[in-house]
C-alpha cells in the first residue's frame, strides 16, 4: 500500500502530460461546426460582379451546393481554385463563392485570369455575412444540401481527398 | 529585510498581468461612440470578456485583426440595439462556439476544465500531508 502510494505523484503527472498531449494532437476539434444542420443565414449584399446588384440567400437557387469563402489575398484559395474549377467543369454541383474583405478590382481581375468557378460571387467587404456563418478566415467551404441547410464546413484547401472523405457523400442522399 | 524587498519587487511585476487589458485609447472612443456611460461599459467589457476567433489567447480588446475588428463592430451595434450582455454573447456563441467566451459553460465536454483543478490541487494536498507526516516520524 504504501509503495502505491510513493509512486501516486510520479503517477498523476504522467496522466496530467497524457491527457494535455491527447489535445495537442485533437487540432480539428478546436472550431466547433456551429451552423451544422441550421438553414443558411439571412443575408443583403452586393454581388462582385456589379455593385449595383443585391444579392440575398433567396438567389442560393441550385441546390445541393457549396459556398466557398474566398479572396484574393488569400494563398490557399489559390492552390484550391483549380480544384474549384475541376468541380465545375464537370458539373459536379454548383459553387457560390463569398468575396471575403477583399478589393473588388483585384477579386474580378483574378477570376478573368484564373477561371470562375462560381455561379455568382457575394461581396462581403465588411465581412457581415462571414461573421453569421462563424467564418475564420478564408478558405472556408459549406456544403448546403437540397433543403437550404448546412450540413458540412470545412476550414482550410478543399482538394480531391477532401472532397471524398467530407462532401461526397452529401450528394449520394 | 533584502527578502522582503526582493519579494515586493516580484509582487509588483506581476501588476502587469493585470492591467495590461483594461486599458481603452482614446481613438477608440472616437471610433465607437455612445450617447450614454452604461452602453459604454457594456461594450468595454464585452471586449474584454470575448475571445479574438483568429488568435489563440486574446481577447477582443486586444486584437486589430480584420475579424477581431469586424466583431468590435457587430458587438457594437447590438450594444446600440440594447441588447443585454447575455443576449450578445448568445448571439456570438450561436456563430462561434464556446471558443469565443473565456467562460465556458459547465457541461461534460469542459468538465475536465472545471474541475480538473480541483482534483490536482486535492492531489497536492493529500501528496503534503501524506509526504510530510511521513517525513516526521
Amino acid at each position: 500500500m504504501k509503495k502505491l502510494i510513493d509512486i501516486l505523484p510520479l503517477f498523476t503527472f504522467i496522466i496530467l502530460i497524457g491527457v494535455l498531449f491527447s489535445f495537442l494532437s485533437n487540432k480539428n476539434n478546436q472550431l466547433e461546426t456551429v451552423l451544422i444542420d441550421d438553414t443558411f443565414p439571412q443575408f443583403s449584399l452586393s454581388s462582385l460582379k456589379d455593385s449595383s446588384e443585391t444579392l440575398t440567400q433567396y438567389d442560393i437557387k441550385k441546390l445541393p451546393a457549396l459556398i466557398n469563402i474566398w479572396a484574393t489575398w488569400c494563398i490557399a484559395c489559390r492552390i484550391e481554385h483549380p480544384f474549384l474549377m475541376k468541380l465545375k467543369e464537370e458539373s459536379v454541383l454548383p459553387i457560390y463563392g463569398l468575396n471575403y474583405k477583399d478589393n473588388r478590382e483585384k477579386a474580378l481581375e483574378l477570376l478573368e485570369r484564373d477561371g470562375d468557378p462560381f455561379e455568382f460571387s457575394i461581396y462581403d467587404f465588411e465581412g457581415r455575412l462571414a461573421i453569421d456563418l462563424g467564418v475564420y478566415g478564408a478558405p472556408e467551404t459549406f456544403f448546403i444540401d437540397s433543403n437550404g441547410v448546412i450540413r458540412e464546413r470545412h476550414v482550410g484547401v478543399v482538394d480531391e481527398d477532401v472532397w471524398k472523405k467530407k462532401f461526397a457523400k452529401y450528394l449520394d442522399e | 529585510m533584502n527578502k522582503f524587498l526582493t519579494f515586493s519587487f516580484l509582487f509588483l511585476l506581476t501588476f502587469g498581468v493585470f492591467a495590461s487589458t483594461d486599458r481603452v485609447f482614446e481613438f477608440e472612443k472616437e471610433a465607437y461612440p455612445f450617447d450614454d456611460n452604461i452602453k459604454e461599459d457594456l461594450f468595454y467589457s464585452l471586449l474584454n470578456e470575448l475571445r479574438c476567433p483568429k488568435c489563440q489567447s486574446s481577447n477582443l480588446a486586444g486584437s486589430n485583426s480584420p475579424i477581431s475588428n469586424d466583431l468590435k463592430r457587430e458587438v457594437y451595434e447590438l450594444v446600440k440595439e440594447k441588447k443585454t450582455s447575455e443576449q450578445i454573447k448568445e448571439h456570438l456563441v450561436e456563430r462561434y462556439g464556446n471558443f469565443i467566451i473565456y467562460n465556458p459553460p459547465v457541461e461534460s465536454e469542459t468538465y475536465i476544465l472545471w474541475f480538473g483543478p480541483f482534483f490536482l490541487v486535492f492531489i497536492a494536498i493529500f501528496s503534503i500531508i501524506f509526504f510530510r507526516r511521513r517525513h516526521a516520524l
